[in-house]
């Protein structure tokens, strides 16, 4: 968590030659970004505890005989602290080009998730020169686990366990685990079955936390063939009152995916299997966009919003007449924010005069 | 006519489940009695000491002898460590090959080999009819007849036994110091004698043991550890078999000086005889009031648990060895913050090797000035190096720190054998990388090793002569590196799999600069940036190999490019 500089009283440290203050109880790692250093990481998710597992991190501290992890290091008053010597930068370069070869293909469509595209990147920033360190390639795929939201393509795993810590922190789901040691260390589940096996409620939360693209959205990845660009649109998750914050991908206009905003103030990047994976229905064929009114031959005839209402008052109406007013029972839908759903009642209680009325998520 | 009954799942869980660090005693119950882990077991378990069934699957794939596969118990895991390889183990393990038999890494038995670990049994021997169950070799007397400590009284008949180590003022250290009530004079009599861990890392005993008994937090813990992973290192496994209780009367000394009221031994998996030996002196030592409630009618209490390994050289790391303990991945921690705070459970503790516990004793019992005065060349006290490969009289020898290198090898143990020469010797079992030519002219203690750019450690030095390919030596001791490397930090878990493949020629440059640039680079980057002590250590393999034997890594990388282009 990140400590609010303004609680507490500060302290102050060198970074980089600038005297700096910070609260007792941040790390290195968030003092220093808090200061604009572009310190790299690769098994840093800031919502889960640090790791220290990436090492890329590694900032040079005085009176210390090695560089130290700067996402697992507290911040102590008068450290002096360099973030980007000569010496640690080329340490972080080595790194990555050790990370890429262990890797089937480092470039991968952003469609695969939020964070895919973390190695690529710091790969360019270092010029890393892939290529080097050439040898066996670590983590197996899982192409036998045909579920349809989550694609595990574990031949891209560099091992950094955020799925696995994401699943337990921030879920409490606690589906997947790190199986062996060393090279040969794998994602699993339990057993090495698949997901639907496993105590994975296909949230999706590591797919967005991985990054290389390793775990990857097979919702999105459908669309990864169409071209244009990608375009981000801020909205709420239709399906019920959190109101998660989400990112509507889309390519001209047709929707590609969907992202968890990480900023969004009831999620905080979190979503559940609707939000993140259930959004088929938007440009679904069956999907119905004018009201239907069934004609005297019992089928079902497009019509406009008046006559459909004024078919339901009707039919409203008739009932009550016919079967007093405690005939009618009405279910609000779990998709209703809170504001809806207080219509509802009020509309069944004072138009129809019944207290029969319920939300469809009482379970 | 007695039946033994098979406990039931229940019982076993009941019989762990509320004593502290139940997980590991829980899997060998239920390994032992199934001859698995089957996964009904394992969901048992899960389910009995609340741990998510995903997790617990993973924590068991981490150690190496949690069979899985049913009979995976009985099958033999044969030593093929840097010793052993070379003594008839490859033979051993081909010979048993129909029996299912599997390799082990170094089980500390490198003075005596091959050991051969079947169920519950420690066998050793060269040939399959051969195998038998011995004790485990007496350290030889003292060949230069210098004064020792932790192996003064370790020859003496019976000394294992609680009357056996009572004859010579067995308890009677911890009796004084519990009846007189000062703790502090234990902790100043420690820190005076300059008593450093002896597990590797040489911190010093009297800080650490100081910095507990200040720690805020209660209850507080004592860990011996008795993990002794490091290849070539045997000499935990002869105190705690021949010496038991001077180790146990070193735990309840640091728990008295610290405040603790809980101890753990954390013993390796490939040690079973030590396991019983130290289960019968824990229940001796306990019947004696020496530990429990109320230790010899004070008010002093420590309560003593025996937990075993499961074959993994990283939990000999404390952070990892803590979390082993605890149930937890045994990845290692993150430091800061240490175990002195933030120990068992996150409490203060107190982690130490074997030998340190047996030295406080001695030192407890004699003093300080007594201890300081063992050294040679002003270095304080005394160590327990084991010696063993390509040398006439392998097995543990204590020297005082500061002894040349050359009297230990030469004087003390007989030399090479006749018409071969020292090639190279190891330091720190593996994890010092090699001492070779000019720079055997070492003493031993660390100042000297230090400065040739290896590290004394744990004591463990193999000695390989002139018959030897040293690519293939370094290449096995990084195959060693790799195959414990725990995989939480990137610069260990890659480095240690790629310096491996270019030993063995399997990938990397043909070319020898591209090679020397891509193996110092790794090895660069390991050494600076690594998690723990394994991946930053490693690389001194191949930087000594570079610095000693370069011709031979000439020669490693030219036939290696001339196989890759198929013209031999
Ligand atoms: C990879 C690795 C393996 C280790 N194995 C052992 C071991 O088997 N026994 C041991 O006492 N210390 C071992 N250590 C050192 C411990 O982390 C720790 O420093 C030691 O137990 C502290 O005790 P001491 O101060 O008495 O030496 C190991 C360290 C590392 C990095
Ligand atoms: S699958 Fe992705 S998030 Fe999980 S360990 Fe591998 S690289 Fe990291
Ligand atoms: S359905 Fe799921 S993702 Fe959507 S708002 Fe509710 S909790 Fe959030
Ligand atoms: S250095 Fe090796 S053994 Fe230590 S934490 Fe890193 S991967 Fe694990
Ligand atoms: S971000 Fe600190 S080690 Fe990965």
């Amino acid at each position: 968590m990140i400590a609010n500089p303004t609680d507490a009283k500060s302290e102050s440290l060198t970074l980089d030659g600038k005297e700096v203050s910070f609260t007792p109880g941040e790390t290195i790692y968030e003092v220093a970004t808090r200061h604009r250093k572009r310190i790299p990481t690769l098994c840093y998710d800031e919502r889960l505890e640090p790791f220290g597992g990436c090492r890329l991190c590694a900032v040079e501290v005085e009176g210390s005989r090695l560089p130290v992890a700067s996402c697992t290091t507290k911040a102590t008053p008068g450290m002096q602290i360099r973030t980007s010597t000569a010496s640690v930068e080329k340490h972080r370069r080595t790194l990555l080009e050790m990370v890429a070869s262990e890797n089937r293909e480092i470039d991968v469509d952003p469609l695969r998730g939020y964070a895919s595209q973390e190695l690529s990147t710091l790969l360019d920033r270092y010029d890393a020169r892939t290529g080097r360190f050439a040898g066996a390639q670590s983590g197996s795929s899982r192409p036998d686990d045909d579920n349809p939201f989550i694609l595990r393509d574990y031949d891209l795993c560099i091992s950094c366990y955020r799925c696995v810590r994401v699943c337990a922190e921030q879920e409490g789901d606690h589906a997947i685990s790190v199986m062996s040691r060393g090279f040969h260390t794998q994602i699993t589940t339990e057993f090495e079955g698949l997901l639907k096996h496993s105590a994975c409620t296909f949230c999706g939360q590591c797919v967005q936390t991985c990054p290389t693209g390793a775990l990857a959205d097979r919702k999105a990845m459908r669309f990864a063939h169409l071209s244009g660009e990608t375009k981000q649109t801020r909205t709420i998750c239709p399906y019920c009152g959190v109101g998660c914050s989400v990112d509507i991908l889309t390519k001209d206009s047709t929707m590609v995916g969907v992202l968890p905003a990480m900023d969004g103030p009831a999620n905080l990047g979190a979503l559940c299997v609707k939000g993140q994976f259930a959004w088929d229905f938007v440009q679904h064929p069956d999907r119905l966009a004018t009201p239907l009114v069934r004609g005297a031959d019992g089928e079902l005839q497009p019509t406009d919003w008046d006559t459909a209402l004024d078919r339901a008052a009707e039919g409203f109406r008739k009932v009550v007449d016919e079967h007093g007013r405690h005939s009618v029972y009405a279910v609000a839908s779990g998709r209703a924010p809170n504001e809806a759903g207080y219509l509802m009642q009020k509309f069944v209680r004072a138009g129809l005069g019944t207290n029969n009325v319920d939300n469809c998520s009482r379970a | 006519m007695t039946v033994t009954a098979i406990p039931t799942n229940h019982q076993l869980i009941e019989q762990c489940r509320t004593e502290p660090a139940p997980l590991l005693p829980l899997l060998h119950a239920f390994h032992e009695r199934d001859g698995h882990l089957s996964e009904e077991a394992l969901r048992e378990i899960a389910g009995a000491l609340k741990i998510p069934i995903a997790e617990l699957f993973g924590d068991v794939t981490f150690y190496h002898h949690f069979a899985r596969e049913p009979q995976g118990y009985g099958v033999p895991r044969v030593c093929t460590g840097p010793v052993c390889a070379h003594r008839g183990g490859l033979e051993l393990l081909e010979a048993l090959r129909e029996t299912g038999a599997r390799p082990m890494p170094c089980a500390g038995r490198c003075d005596e080999p091959v050991p051969v670990l079947r169920g519950g049994e420690l066998l050793v021997g060269t040939a399959p009819r051969s195998l038998v169950t011995k004790p485990s070799p007496i350290p030889a007397p003292n060949p230069g007849g210098i004064e020792e400590c932790v192996f003064a009284h370790i020859r003496e008949p019976g000394r294992a036994t609680l009357q056996g180590y009572r004859r010579t003022g067995g308890y009677e250290a911890l009796e004084r110091v519990v009846r007189s009530g000062a703790p502090a004079d234990v902790l100043a009599a420690i820190a005076d004698s300059k008593l450093a861990g002896r597990g590797g890392a040489g911190f010093p005993t009297g800080t650490k043991w100081t910095a507990v008994a200040d720690a805020p937090g209660t209850p507080k813990s004592i860990v011996c550890n008795a993990d002794e992973g490091e290849p070539g290192c045997f000499k935990d496994r002869a105190l705690l078999d021949h010496d038991p209780h001077a180790v146990i009367e070193g735990m309840a000394l640091a728990a008295y000086a610290t405040g603790a009221t809980r101890g753990f031994i954390y013993l390796r998996y490939e040690y079973p005889d030590t396991f019983g030996i130290l289960a019968q002196a824990i229940a001796d030592a306990e019947a004696a009031a020496l530990l429990g409630d109320n230790v010899l009618g004070t008010d002093f209490t420590f309560r003593l648990y025996l937990r075993r390994g499961a074959g993994a050289y990283i939990c000999g790391e404390e952070g990892s060895l803590l979390n082993s303990l605890e149930g937890k991945h045994p990845f290692p921690r993150n430091r800061p913050p240490f175990p002195v705070t933030h120990g068992y459970e996150n409490l203060p503790t107190v982690v130490n090797n074997v030998e340190t516990l047996a030295a406080a004793t001695a030192i407890v019992r004699r003093g300080a000035e007594w201890y300081r005065g063992l050294g040679m060349n002003g270095q304080a006290g005394t160590k327990v190096i084991s010696l063993s490969g390509d040398i006439r009289r392998p097995g543990n020898y204590e020297v005082p720190l500061g002894l040349p290198l050359e009297t230990l090898l030469h004087q003390w143990a007989g030399g090479p054998e006749v018409g071969r020469a020292i090639q190279a010797v190891t330091m720190a079992g593996l994890s010092g990388g090699f001492l070779a030519g000019k720079d055997l002219d070492v003493t031993l203690d660390e100042p000297s090793i230090r400065s040739k750019g290896s590290f004394l450690g744990a004591g463990g030095i193999m000695v390989f002569d002139d018959r030897h390919d040293m690519i293939a030596v370094a290449r096995d001791a990084m195959a060693f590196f790799a195959h414990e490397s725990c995989g939480k930090c990137f610069p260990c878990r890659i480095g240690t799999q790629r310096i491996t493949e270019r030993l063995a020629g399997e990938a990397g440059p043909t070319d020898l600069s591209a090679w020397i640039d891509e193996v110092a680079d790794l090895g660069q980057t390991m050494k600076a940036m690594s998690a723990c002590g394994l991946g930053l250590a490693a690389p001194l393999i191949t930087e000594s190999l570079l610095k000693y034997f370069p011709k031979d890594v000439a020669r490693h990388v030219e036939r290696t490019g001339h196989d890759a282009r198929g013209d031999r």
